[in-house]
Order: C-alpha cells, then sequence, then structure tokens
C-alpha cells in the first residue's frame, strides 16, 4: 500500500508531509522523553526487524502470498511512539533505496501507515489488553489492531487519493477499503501469530510494560489525536458524500478549480441530503461496523485458541 | 523470501554517475520528482521533456537497462492498479496515461539514484541537512544490520525448510511465525550487545 | 609498581539467580600478555564485561575491580573505560556504523576530540591494523576477518592502555588467524585475551589463567599449565598439538628463550 510519487499531487503531497512531520516530531520527543538509553538500538534493529519481516511470504492460495506490515505488532511491542520512529524508518529506507513508495509520498504513506495505522491498531491493542488482561487480552488486540490498522491505512490512502483526482472516492474507497479489509486478516492473523511465538520464546519481552502507562501526559494524545482527526477531516469526511458526476472533468484540470470547489475549512458533518446516496452511505457503514464485529470476533477466538494451544509447551513457562 | 530486493547490482567499475558528490545528486533528483509531480496533466510536453532527461540519465549511469526495467515492473502494480481504475472510469485515456508516465520518470528518477548513490552517502546529507539525531541513529543502525538479519531469516528458513516434508499451510504459517519470533527476539538481545559496545566506546 | 588489573573476590550473578563469577581473584602486571582459558560457560566472557564497568550495571560498592590502581566505581567508569579496550566475540556488535571510517572515529568522537584529531586517530588506527584506504568502505560488507580487524582499529583509536578480547580468532580462516595473531603480538600494552585457541596462547602469552564454573582454578606460566593434561581435561580443555614439538622442557616455549 506504499503510495509511489506521481498518485498524488503537490497539495496532497504537501499537506500529509506537514501533517506526518508533525506526528514523527511529536513520537521522536516522546521516545527521547519516556525511552531509557540501552533501548536506543532496539528501534534501529525493530526498524530492519520489520523491512526483513515484510520481505518473507505467507502462502496462501497457489501464486498468492501475504505478508506482515507490522505497525502494530511493533507498537505492542515497543509502544506507539516507537513505533512511529520505526515505521518512519522502514519507509525512508524503502523510498530512497528500492523506490517501493514514492519520495515526496513519504508524508503520506507515513501518515498512512504510521500515524493512522500503527497508532490507531494500537488503540485498539490497548483497550483490549486493559478488558481482557493476560496473553488472550493481548492476542485479541494485537490481531483485531492489526486488522484495524491495515484498514485505516487504507481509507486515508483512499482518501488522498481521491483528493488528488487520481480516483474518485467511491471507487477508491470501495476497492481499497474492500480489498484491505481481506488483507487486514492476513494482518492480523500474522500478528498475533509472531506474538504469540514471542510471548512463548521470551515472555520478558512482551510482558514488560514497554508502553509508558500512566507516565503518559495527556497533551500527548491530544496531540496524536488532533492530527488524525485533521487528516480524516480533509481527507475522508469530504467524500462521504459523493461528488456530482461534473466534478470529474473539473477534476482533470490540477488544483485551481479543486481549490475553488472546496470549501477551505471542510464540513464536520457532511449533509447526506442527497437522494438516493443516503442510503448507501448508511448502508457502507453499517456493512463496515458489522465487518468490524465479526473479524473482532475471529480475532478473539484467534486469541483463545493460541493461549490454549500454546499453554503446557511455553518455553519460558517454569520461569514466571 | 522477496530477499532479490536487497541484492544492489555491484558494478566491476562505478559509471560515471556514482563519482558525484551525493547531495547535488539527490537535490537533482528531487527537483525532477517535484517537477513531475507538478507538471500540469494537459501539457504533456513538459513530462516528455523531464522523462527524456531521466532516460538520457539512465544512459549515462551505465546501468543495465534490464535491471532498470525489473525494478519499475516490480514497484509498479499500485500504479497499474490506479491507472486501471482511472482508465475505466474516466472519460478519455489522457490521464490514466499521464499517471503511468509521470510516476515511471519518478521511479526511474529513484532506481537511478538508489543504484548510483550509496546509501551512507545518502545518510549522511540528511545528517547534514539537519534530521534530527534519534531518526538518524535509528536508520544507520537500520541498515548496517538490515543485511544481518536478513541473512539470519534466510538460514532460519532454510534450516526450516530442511525439515518440512509436508506441504501444509497451517505448518508453514506456524514455522514462519515461529521464525520471526526468533528473529525479533534475537534482534533484541542484538540490540542489547550493541548497547554494551556502544557504551565500551564511551557512548553517552 | 601498581598492578594494571587488580581483581578482589569478584562475584556474579545472572537475573535467573545462576552464579556466573565466584570470588575470582587474579593480578595482571602492566604489559603483561595473560591468556584467560575455560571451557564454554565458564564465565570468561562476563569476567572481560566486568573490567571496564559493563557489569554490574550499576557498578559493585565496594569495588572488586582496580584498573592502574583506580578503582571501578560509578564516578571513575567513564575514566576506566578510556583505559581498558575491549573487543566484543562477535564483530558485528561491535562494528554498529553503517561506513568503516564512522565506526573507527566513534570512540574518537566520544572522547571529544576534534574532528581533525579524530581523523588522525582513524588514519592511524587503521594503517595499524593493516586497513589504511578502508575508510569508505561499508561495514556489512566485509569479510570476517577485516570486520575483526575494523573493530580492533575502533577500538585502538581510543587509544586504551590495556586491551580485553573476547575470543579474538573464533571464526577466522587460517589465513586472517594468522595475520591476526601477528597484529595482537606487535601491540604494545598489557593484554588479557579470553579465547579457546590454545595455540594462540602458546605463541602469545607467557602466562594462562583458567577459569571454570566462575573460579579460578590454575594460573601460572602458560606451557606447564598446558602440558599438565590431566588439568587440562578435568576442565573442559586438552593438551594442544602444538607443545608436542617443542622443547620438552615445560617452562620453555616458542619466543621464551631460556627457563622463565
Amino acid at each position: 500500500m506504499h503510495i509511489p510519487d506521481g498518485l498524488i499531487d503537490a497539495k496532497t503531497a504537501a499537506v500529509t508531509a506537514a501533517l506526518a512531520a508533525a506526528g514523527l516530531g511529536m513520537a521522536l520527543r516522546e521516545v527521547q522523553r519516556q525511552l531509557p538509553p540501552r533501548r536506543v538500538p532496539l528501534l534501529g534493529l525493530s526498524a530492519a526487524f520489520l523491512f526483513v519481516a515484510q520481505m518473507i511470504n505467507f502462502p496462501v492460495l497457489a501464486g498468492t502470498s501475504g505478508h506482515l506490515l507490522g505497525g502494530v505488532l511493533v507498537a505492542a511491542l515497543l509502544g506507539p511512539g516507537a513505533a512511529v520512529v520505526v515505521l518512519a524508518a522502514v519507509l525512508i529506507v524503502q523510498a530512497f533505496l528500492f523506490g517501493d513508495g514514492g519520495v515526496l509520498a513519504l508524508g503520506a504513506n507515513l501518515f498512512n501507515m504510521a500515524l493512522l495505522g500503527a497508532v490507531g491498531g494500537w488503540w485498539v491493542y490497548r483497550w483490549a489488553s486493559r478488558i481482557w488482561p493476560g496473553p488472550q487480552g493481548h492476542l485479541t488486540g494485537v490481531a483485531f489492531g492489526g486488522w484495524c490498522s491495515t484498514v485505516l491505512a487504507a481509507i486515508g490512502c483512499s482518501g488522498m487519493l481521491a483528493w488528488s483526482g487520481k480516483a474518485p472516492w467511491a471507487v477508491a474507497f470501495s476497492a481499497m477499503a474492500g480489498i484491505h479489509m481481506i488483507i487486514g486478516l492476513g494482518e492480523g492473523l500474522i500478528s498475533a501469530l509472531v506474538w504469540a511465538a514471542l510471548w512463548r520464546l521470551r515472555p520478558d519481552l512482551v510482558a514488560q510494560p514497554q508502553t509508558p502507562q500512566s507516565g503518559v501526559p495527556a497533551t500527548g494524545w491530544i496531540g496524536y489525536g488532533l492530527l488524525v482527526a485533521l487528516g480524516l477531516a480533509l481527507f475522508v469526511v469530504p467524500f462521504a458524500c459523493p461528488w456530482p458526476d461534473g466534478l470529474e472533468r473539473a477534476l482533470a484540470k490540477l488544483g485551481l478549480e479543486r481549490a475553488e470547489l472546496r470549501p477551505v475549512v471542510p464540513p464536520l458533518a457532511p449533509d447526506y441530503q442527497v437522494p438516493g446516496v443516503s442510503h448507501a452511505a448508511v448502508a457502507t457503514a453499517v456493512a463496515g461496523a458489522a465487518g468490524a464485529l465479526i473479524v473482532f470476533g475471529l480475532a478473539w477466538l484467534l486469541g483463545r485458541w493460541l493461549v490454549r494451544s500454546a499453554g503446557p509447551n511455553r518455553i519460558g513457562a517454569a520461569r514466571d | 523470501m522477496r530477499l532479490e530486493l536487497l541484492s544492489h547490482l555491484h558494478r566491476p567499475q562505478p559509471g560515471p554517475l556514482e563519482r558525484l558528490p551525493a547531495g547535488p545528486k539527490l537535490l537533482v533528483g528531487l527537483g525532477i520528482i517535484v517537477c513531475t509531480v507538478l507538471a500540469p496533466a494537459r501539457q504533456p510536453g513538459w513530462v516528455a521533456a523531464l522523462a527524456l532527461l531521466v532516460a538520457s540519465a539512465v544512459v549515462a549511469s551505465r546501468l543495465p537497462i534490464w535491471f532498470v526495467l525489473k525494478r519499475l515492473l516490480v514497484l509498479s502494480p499500485f500504479v497499474l492498479g490506479v491507472a486501471l481504475v482511472q482508465a475505466w472510469q474516466a472519460q478519455d485515456c489522457a490521464a490514466w496515461g499521464m499517471t503511468l508516465a509521470k510516476s515511471g520518470v519518478c521511479l526511474t528518477t529513484v532506481i537511478l539514484l538508489a543504484n548510483t548513490t550509496p546509501f551512507t552517502h545518502t545518510l549522511q546529507v540528511l545528517r547534514r541537512a539537519g534530521a534530527p539525531g534519534l531518526l538518524m541513529t535509528t536508520l544507520a543502525l537500520m541498515y548496517r544490520y538490515l543485511f544481518v538479519l536478513a541473512e539470519e531469516a534466510q538460514r532460519m528458513d532454510r534450516a526450516r525448510a530442511s525439515r518440512t516434508f509436508r506441504a501444509s499451510r497451517r505448518l508453514q504459517w506456524q514455522g514462519l511465525a515461529t521464525l520471526l519470533g526468533q528473529l525479533f527476539a534475537r534482534a533484541s538481545e542484538r540490540a542489547e550487545r550493541i548497547y554494551a559496545a556502544m557504551c565500551a566506546r564511551g557512548w553517552r | 609498581m601498581t598492578a594494571a588489573i587488580q581483581v578482589r573476590n569478584l562475584h556474579y550473578r545472572y537475573h535467573d539467580g545462576t552464579e556466573a563469577l565466584r570470588g575470582v581473584s587474579f593480578e595482571v602486571a602492566a604489559g603483561e600478555c595473560v591468556g584467560l582459558l575455560g571451557p564454554n560457560g565458564s564465565g570468561k566472557s562476563t569476567l572481560l564485561l566486568h573490567l571496564n564497568g559493563l557489569l554490574p550495571d550499576p557498578p559493585a560498592s565496594p569495588p572488586a575491580v582496580w584498573i592502574h590502581g583506580q578503582p571501578l566505581t560509578a564516578s571513575s567508569l567513564a575514566a576506566i573505560r578510556r583505559q581498558v579496550g575491549l573487543l566484543f566475540q562477535d564483530p558485528d556488535d561491535q562494528l554498529f556504523c553503517p561506513t568503516v571510517e564512522e565506526d573507527v572515529a566513534f570512540g574518537p568522537q566520544q572522547l571529544g576530540l576534534e574532528p581533525a584529531q579524530v581523523q588522525a586517530r582513524v588514519r592511524r588506527a587503521l594503517a595499524q591494523v593493516g586497513l589504511a584506504g578502508y575508510e569508505r568502505r561499508a561495514t556489512h560488507h566485509l569479510s570476517q576477518g577485516e570486520k575483526r580487524r575494523v573493530c580492533l582499529a575502533g577500538v585502538l583509536a581510543c587509544e586504551p592502555v590495556i586491551l580485553a578480547l573476547d575470543e579474538p580468532t573464533s571464526d577466522l580462516d587460517p589465513r586472517a588467524r594468522r595475520e591476526f595473531k601477528t597484529l595482537l603480538r606487535e601491540l604494545p600494552g598489557t593484554k588479557l585475551i579470553a579465547t579457546h585457541d590454545l595455540e594462540l596462547v602458546v605463541e602469545l602469552c607467557p602466562r594462562a589463567i583458567v577459569l571454570d564454573q566462575g573460579q579460578i582454578v590454575a594460573d601460572g606460566p602458560t606451557i606447564r599449565l598446558l602440558n599438565d593434561e590431566a588439568l587440562m581435561l578435568a576442565h573442559g580443555l586438552e593438551r594442544p598439538h602444538i607443545l608436542r614439538h617443542i622443547h620438552p622442557h615445560p617452562d620453555v616455549g616458542p619466543g621464551q628463550g631460556g627457563a622463565s
């Protein structure tokens, strides 16, 4: 899901770069404040790990295979701020060294995959692991959080594509979000399996509170929350009501016309008065929510199954 | 494992572009990408001119053409997908043709830069440009240990495959997940040793 | 004259409770080259980590290690680290910068030297290990032997007076091993070499210490120790073949001339 150069226009790239820079800055500050010095090399090594992990193919059907993206996994192990830094390093190397993801699109990719995806998914993980203490909750959180992160990143991506005029929102959203709801299943499953494997091998690595629990100042989360809300407001919410057809022709002209048509500050509560469309929008929302619930149920079952199957085989069991 | 992406082209003698300093090269490349993205969609002349510029740079660099084309193909599925969507939706072909062309030019520029500039030089340029210290440390360590971890993963994968006699997708997934868990554990232990090595030479 | 290294009654326990070092005491005089032998798990690496204060964390009080008469405490940690250069077992752990130049310059930079001085030290250290001109090379492309030599250069660039080496020849091919041995022989200063390479000890270290299960079981002239077959076998070692082909007098070996 790395957006290459040429797929988003200059203003999208600029705005997302600004949002991503702000988010990365906040993450760096948080990491510097919270991370003990002996863990600093772990950031670089985790980035290398993530890069290599993304190259390992998990065979699905004949020919196709999936692979881990790992944002939520790293966030669960190291904390959300560290995950943002790690993902930034991975994306930079991927862009500069391999052309996987555009150089100008770095901000967009970082916003989607790190701020929207990894941090959003981490929130889900944290909520789940608090409600169900013990490995069951962690596994459910990692699995469901992994799925959520994929879907969230896809939604952000489609919003950016639509903002750039490369693809109309309805098409981009249904294609990207739809596909990634399936891909997200793989991400959730693999993340959970790897977390379970790590829990068996080195329970001290997963059990330790890597994330600052009580010490997080509220201002940190307000900052992240604002960034994400702003991004969603810019890229997703305005598209909830589709554009009239005539805009498609106007979208062919880059920049000028679009700026005139769109309000400077997009409405936070879009108007669903267009006849025949409101049903579609509501239906989409309901379908999405239902899908999420189903996936959550699957994640919960997966968590239980993994905990049970790992029970007596845990290598570190005697040490607890 | 898609490790072939890590195999950089090692050429017997460096081409002319490799001898140029990294900073200006990166700036020029960035400039080309910015111009390509900003080029008006309705005037293909601009993109054509940039494409010509990049193509002549590829020729000048003496990189094998098949290498460049292969990388282009490997990295393009997303672009093709979006272009297909545009072709299906839009009234004229110009839109998706332009998307393909722009992406192609940008991608080729990056491939060119990546293969004529050692990443360590890029890191130095970024450091001089004032990138945050923690990010630079992370990038440097990441690049340094990328190949180490990749080789470890490859060795573990081969060992796993040597003891796999049944084609069971479930066992394969379990095996790969364990491999990744083991890889992270080893990476974590190595990070501790690196911290000790850094302290031994006076860090912090 | 104060010993270069003084260790008195050193104890250390791992986090899971196993005792790694049980009352280790010894002294190394300035300029001596001592071999540290012992089976796997005897505590050799752990002992070396105590010499520059990496263990215990935080430093023990009262101190158990003295470097050139200075006790190893939290306040003297930085000063002692400058004096003791530690070469780690796995060069990939120690060689953590992307280029050779950056890695060798790391130590001098941490010392706070001027860029010109740092450059000079890097050049000198690389020349000392026979890798002049390797500055711009990427570290992950080097061979094992080259990596070890760059690690040594990185340590030498800090100009320590004591060198502690952990298995310096463990994964080298015969030629790289020979080159590294020659290098080590020519280095001045006090040296403590933990190794399984018994031939290396015979050739470079007039004195050897045998460690087993965290305790020193023997400490004396290398040839005499290694010729003691019973002692060697009892502690997971063996009498090296090289000793079968030299002077039968137990105290005389290569490079030692007359009786000790």
